[in-house]
């Protein structure tokens, strides 16, 4: 079984709104409410662990009960960065598996969740290929230093499923070496644990501005929108 | 498959015939809660039904007046706790008394609102609220709240709210995957068509069976095909 790591403590200063963004409405539901009700639809997964921003507990806890999510979650104040949040979340899970996603990913589907699960490796992330080129550069000088071969290069996506193991290591390696990551594959990859990956989708992506918020709503309007 | 259904105004007309429907000639459906007010019909007909059940089947009566909202949410926390999770939900019950726009009682309007827009709404949150997934909603209105009619200002004001709800329903609980259909029959011969059109001949007009069969068709597995924000049913 799996505990979910559920990032929600973000106060959202890139979508300039009054209330941090997972409690935005996309098509009149609190973003946080998609990834919660598609999560709680997975078998596997036994826990919730929510971080929530200070000051905002009440309200997440609103939500939670309005939803009757029936998968048991555990609340946790979210901390200084992502990466302290989830260092902070972790004792909190009861399984030997984690998965962690971010509630403003609110396009993720139940089968990225199985895709992760399935997979044989104990440690995978979904990312998807780059579309676009991408340049190494020296930002001291302005100046291109040479090419990356994109292929050799994938977008980080959530969900992640990690060894609970692997997962505290690396992040008691990071506090140790003092250095920090701002999302996790990388972090135990780097720490020497095998991570694998799997193709996730472009419709996953993470609402930031208010224009990805714009983008979310257009991606869950009704199929017959597009009716002849 | 064995899935529950809840039908309200159950003990006659649209709601009875879609409870016999539902209960003796659907692949899936087992159980039936009946929720509707005390009266002798609701005794006598469930009586009928249950002579002519299939094994297996289950018939789970409830007596109560969906516009009395405190009444309602216990019946709905006790079926809850009785059957488990509705799957699929008919909200039939109407009221009506039509009156001109001079004559109409503001206590009259509320009871209007209360049974055929409240009730419904608050059947559905109180079920959510404990968790339970639809797999299909069917929100009966009518064609008088597509367009008004002269005397019938409460009812047709109630069933206008009924399609709009039921719109915003079926956008915020597609999450779950829920199908939520509202459905717009024209005059069918019920004890409220007769409170609206004492006059009329009911043999001439659509009968609730009809009507049922339609409601069983949606919740059957081509159900999902047909799709309309309100489906319109008439003669």
């Amino acid at each position: 079984m799996y505990s979910l790591i559920l990032l929600n403590g973000g106060i959202g200063s890139r979508t300039g709104a009054s209330q941090p963004k997972q409690l935005l409405k996309l098509r009149g539901i609190p973003i946080l409410v998609y990834a919660l009700v598609t999560a709680d639809r997975v078998e596997q997964i036994s826990q919730i662990v929510v971080n929530y921003p200070p000051q905002w507990r009440e309200q997440i806890e609103e939500v939670l009960e309005a939803y009757a999510i029936s998968t048991p979650v555990t609340l946790v104040e979210a901390g200084d960065s992502r990466h302290s949040s989830v260092a902070a979340m972790l004792p909190h899970c009861t399984n030997d598996d984690v998965i962690i996603h971010e509630s403003a990913r609110p396009l993720v589907r139940e089968s990225d969740f199985r895709g992760l699960i399935e997979s044989k490796h104990k440690n995978v992330s979904l990312m998807s290929e780059i579309s676009f080129t991408v340049a190494p550069v020296d930002p001291e000088t302005s100046e291109v230093t040479g090419s990356l071969d994109r292929d050799r290069l994938r977008n980080v996506q959530l969900p992640q499923k990690f060894s609970k193991s692997d997962l505290e290591a690396s992040h008691e390696r990071a506090v140790n070496e003092g250095i920090e990551f701002t999302e996790d594959a990388t972090l135990v990859a780097d720490s020497g644990f095998p991570v694998h990956f799997i193709d996730g989708s472009d419709e996953n992506f993470k609402v930031t501005t208010s224009t990805d918020l714009k983008m979310a709503g257009f991606l869950l309007r009704p199929e017959e929108d597009d009716d002849e | 498959m064995s899935k529950t259904a809840l039908v309200t105004g159950a003990s006659r007309g649209i709601g009875f015939e879609t409870t016999r429907r539902f209960i003796l000639n659907h692949d899936d459906i087992t159980t039936v809660v009946m929720f509707a007010r005390d009266s002798e019909d609701f005794d006598n007909n469930v009586k009928e039904l249950e002579k002519e059940l299939p094994i297996g089947r289950k018939l789970v009566p409830y007596k109560v007046d969906v516009g009395d909202r405190s009444a309602l949410k216990k019946a709905v926390k006790r079926a809850y706790d009785e059957v488990g999770n509705i799957d699929i939900l008919v909200n039939n019950a109407g009221y009506t008394n039509p009156v001109p726009l001079q004559q109409v009682k503001m206590a009259d309007f509320e009871k209007t609102m209360e049974v055929n827009v409240y009730a419904p709404f608050t059947i559905i949150k109180a079920l959510l609220n404990r968790g339970n997934t639809f797999d299909l909603i069917v929100n009966i209105a009518s064609t008088a709240g597509i367009n008004g009619r002269s005397g019938w200002l409460t009812y047709s004001a109630s069933k206008a709210a009924v399609i709009n709800m039921s719109q915003v329903m079926r956008e915020e609980l597609s999450i779950y995957g829920t199908r939520v259909v509202c459905l717009s029959p024209g005059r069918t011969a019920t004890a409220l068509r007769k409170t609206l059109a004492p006059d009329e001949d009911p043999t001439t007009i659509m009968q609730p069976e009809h009507v049922a069969q339609v409601i069983s068709t949606l919740s059957s597995s081509v159900g999902k095909f047909i799709d309309s924000e309100n489906i319109v049913v008439r003669q």
